[in-house]
């Protein structure tokens, strides 16, 4: 087995997908992200005072209203920390949760304390959960990895179409990639035509309360309503783990031991179906953010992605459960044909060939820069 | 393995769920065979104390086999709810004979003003160190629906005591034989530990 | 001490959990079996389980949702919606709920209340009764989903029940039920004064405090949450959750 070559910086590997290195062996994830620090000015005063302007700006915009911005909440870090900065900076948000009906009590609780410690309010849409779990088995029956495609997108549709009801135009997102760095694209990929195709070739039921994202939609809040998608966390410095000791202390949040595991189908995904399946271990993600941030060394890093994730057998038991799979059927799941989105109808195509207009629309945050970066782009085989 | 007896009566399929997520080896069955192979017995039992012990004495074999399990080989065995009253020496709500396994007796709450059953979360407390009552926090409490409870005739034998207008044995054990008067299958982290214990034992 | 009991009542129509108001427009809450298993995880002390439409429709409970149920909870549940025989309450006890609910039934037929109790224990069997007014302000007992009124005032039936071996009463306002405005204490308090089991207080509950005073004022045994454990607050989003321990104990003294 030849050696693999890891980053000289992060943990990143010659496996992972859309990787090269330059001369010192340094990884292009590593150059994105400080690029992306560059471009926003991360954690300077320059960044600092780049996002009060906004701040103010939203602040404006909001007169008159309810609410004057929108923030996804998800039980997790970022979100849980945004809605502390909002409250300090001053804004008046609307908290808003896309219950897939998976999660966690650590999820619900979180999300409890700490809008009832902020005041803030909560807007929930529930999918019906039997065609949850319709969505959910068709694509663990197509084979593909990204079995929570369907939380993600109906996450960001169901965020938008919040905002709109409440006339809201900013909507604040917790992702921050110096904590969390930039996905490689590759293995995983998910758009609205992608769910709409692996439900109509592998569900059963109609699709009737999933929030999708069609193109439709995306154009949409981007174009009419012109919704602007703000990341704080990309203009001012940033630490899960200080993050995460604030929340504690402010609110009673809890950590819930990994990235997004506070969701049942989420953890499931990245704890047993993508490792098992796919040979997918995502902890380096946070892992090389970690280390690029200087949080751990990069040797303790890669000591931790090298031990193996364990599996809970609960959860299993749950997966079988909800899905209605039989231990064989669960077994045929895991050890079956594997596909990916390339198999399937998607976007993808077409937001390359619309790059100009997304080009357009991200330099006026009408679309996530995260967005434009990831899908308008040919994707390296 | 811990055998969980099937004499019809109790909830044995939430007794084993716990056991499950516990990771401890169980079976329901009333297959003698089985019993006979059991490394650990569990008596669950709800409902009235003579048709238990009718339903006991009714099947041929069973109180003998049960017997030697008990007090000849000794295995852990552990009475819950009315199992534990059958440990006893007989009890006020009937007229046969319990296993006598424990000296003890089973007797009616007294209609005081207190509304029987005694029915829900309260709290006991520990009468001394045993393996079984270790490993609890200061506060610990179970959910209880009885409206017998069980006076043991040596101090000793009492591991929890749980007060409801008078102070009642909660737990009870001598030897290999323990009984506890409230359902772990039923208590969250509290029956967690205490079948953990068992499970230990 | 004997804890009081505060019990989170949920909702079951088809294979979702719903809310209703006044028994009303159910709205969508989310899975049963993911509820219970935060419920679990919150270790609350009892969960209750309704089905809104079986009586109605005329149907069995649904079994394999029962089934998913039972398996999650390591602490007391109950099941209510069309039992209408002993044997069907055999076999939701033998499921792994510690107890039934019977409403219709027990309207149609007092003596299956009797029936049960023998079979299994006075303990395994809840009567519910819903009460609402009648357009010139008398209150009567509701049954099948709050659409039958029956002519017998509330008091008068809870002492019934008890006669017939009933072990706990569910008493549910469906004026309040899903309003958050407060429980019905005159009501609950005449009922719960009238009879020796325990009175657990269902309907309007919109803070820690109604908690409190529907056991100090009440006389409630035990009181059952509806819209407070299914929505962040009144009016805003659905969010599985349940009060704060701590202002349960300082507001019950538990």
């Amino acid at each position: 087995m030849s050696a693999k070559t890891i980053c000289s910086r992060c943990i990143f590997d010659s496996d992972t997908p859309g990787i090269s290195f330059d001369d010192q062996g340094v990884c292009n994830y590593c150059h994105q992200v400080d690029s992306l620090a560059q471009t926003y000015k991360t954690g300077t005063p320059e960044g600092e005072a780049r996002l009060q302007q906004i701040i103010d700006e939203i602040k404006g915009a909001g007169k008159g209203r309810d609410y004057d911005c929108v923030i996804g909440v998800s039980g997790g870090t970022d979100s849980s920390f945004m809605l502390i900065k909002a409250k300090e900076w001053g804004l008046r948000p609307l908290a808003v949760h896309y219950d897939n009906t998976w999660n966690s009590a650590v999820a619900t609780e979180n999300i409890r304390k700490v809008t009832g410690a902020l005041g803030v309010d909560l807007d929930t849409y529930v999918i019906d959960n039997k065609e949850a779990d319709d969505i959910f088995k068709a694509f663990l029956l197509a084979g593909v990895p990204e079995f929570d495609a369907s939380t993600d997108i109906a996450f960001v549709q169901v965020l938008r179409s919040a905002a709109a009801r409440f006339g809201v135009k900013y909507i604040l997102e917790g992702h921050s990639f110096i904590a969390e760095g930039v996905s490689p694209m590759g293995k995983n990929y998910f758009d609205g035509k992608y769910i709409e195709d692996v439900h109509r070739r592998f569900g059963k039921l109609p699709m009737r309360t999933y929030p999708n994202l069609t193109f439709f939609q995306f154009m949409k809040w981007a174009l009419l309503y012109r919704q602007k998608f703000i990341r704080p966390l990309w203009y001012m410095a940033y630490s899960k783990p200080a993050a995460r000791e604030i929340l504690q202390q402010q609110t009673g949040w809890q950590y819930y031991g990994g990235h997004h595991l506070e969701n049942r189908a989420t953890a499931f995904l990245h704890t047993i179906y993508n490792p098992i399946k796919f040979g997918i271990d995502n902890r380096n993600w946070s892992l090389c953010a970690e280390v690029r941030a200087g949080l751990i060394s990069r040797d303790e890093a890669l000591r931790i992605y090298n031990t193996p994730i364990e599996p809970d057998p609960e959860l299993v038991k749950y997966v079988k459960k909800r899905l209605g799979l039989s231990n064989a059927e669960y077994e045929a799941c895991l050890t079956g044909e594997k596909r990916t989105f390339r198999d399937f109808k998607t976007y993808k195509q077409r937001f390359e060939r619309l790059r100009p207009l997304f080009a357009f629309l991200a330099d006026r945050e009408l679309v996530p820069r995260s967005f434009y970066l990831k899908y308008c782009f040919p994707l390296k085989e | 393995m811990i055998l969980i007896l099937d004499y019809g009566l109790g909830n044995l399929g939430s007794i084993r769920n716990m056991l499950d997520h516990l990771n401890l080896e169980c079976l329901i069955s009333a297959d003698h065979k089985d019993l006979e192979k059991a490394e650990k017995l569990i008596l669950p039992g709800v409902g009235s104390f003579d048709t238990a012990i009718e339903r006991i004495q009714g099947t041929p074999g069973l109180k003998e086999l049960l017997d030697h399990k008990a007090l000849v080989e000794k295995i852990p065995v552990l009475g819950i709810c009315l199992g534990m009253q059958l440990l006893t020496n007989g009890s006020e709500e009937g007229q046969l004979p319990g296993l006598g396994w424990i000296p003890a007796a089973t007797k009616r709450f007294p209609a005081n003003g207190l509304k029987i059953p005694h029915m829900g979360w309260n709290l006991v407390r520990p009468t001394g160190d045993h393996p079984l009552t270790r490993g609890f926090a200061d506060e610990i409490r179970f959910y209880f629906v009885h409206s017998y409870y069980v006076e043991v005739a040596d101090p000793a034998h009492s591991l929890f005591k749980c007060h409801y207008g008078l102070d009642f044995d909660a737990a009870v054990g001598r030897d290999n034989i323990f009984g506890v008067q409230f359902h772990p299958e039923k208590s969250h982290r509290f029956g967690k530990q205490l079948l953990k214990n068992f499970g230990a034992l | 001490m004997l804890r009081t009991r505060v019990i989170p009542v949920l909702l079951l129509r088809g294979e979702s959990l719903v809310k209703t108001v006044r028994f009303k427009n159910p709205a969508y809450i989310g899975d049963p079996s993911n509820a219970c298993r935060i419920f679990n995880e919150l270790e609350v002390d009892e969960l209750t389980f309704l089905d809104i439409r079986a009586t109605h429709e005329r149907r069995e409970p649904n079994w394999r949702v029962l089934k998913e149920i039972s398996e999650e909870c390591f602490m007391p549940v109950s099941y209510g919606g069309g039992i209408d025989s002993v044997a069907m309450a055999e076999k939701v006890l033998k499921l792994g709920f510690e107890k039934v609910v019977v409403n219709s039934a027990a309207m149609r037929d007092p003596a299956l209340v009797t029936a049960i109790a023998k079979a299994f224990g006075s303990q395994s069997v809840i009567v519910a009764i819903d009460v609402d007014r009648s357009f010139w302000g008398n209150q009567y007992c509701f049954s099948v989903s709050g659409t039958k009124k029956n002519r017998i005032a509330p008091v008068d039936w809870a002492r019934r029940v008890e006669e017939l071996g009933a072990g706990e009463i569910l008493l549910t306002s469906v004026r309040r039920e899903g309003t958050w405005s407060g429980f019905d204490l005159d009501l609950i308090k005449a009922v719960a004064d009238a009879v020796n089991i325990p009175v657990i207080a269902h309907g309007g509950a919109g803070s820690v405090g109604d908690i409190g005073a529907a056991v100090r004022q009440g006389h409630a045994s035990a009181v059952a949450l509806g819209s407070m454990v299914v929505y962040q607050k009144k009016g805003m989003g659905v969010l599985v959750n349940f009060p704060d321990e701590r202002q349960l104990r300082e507001e019950l003294g538990r």
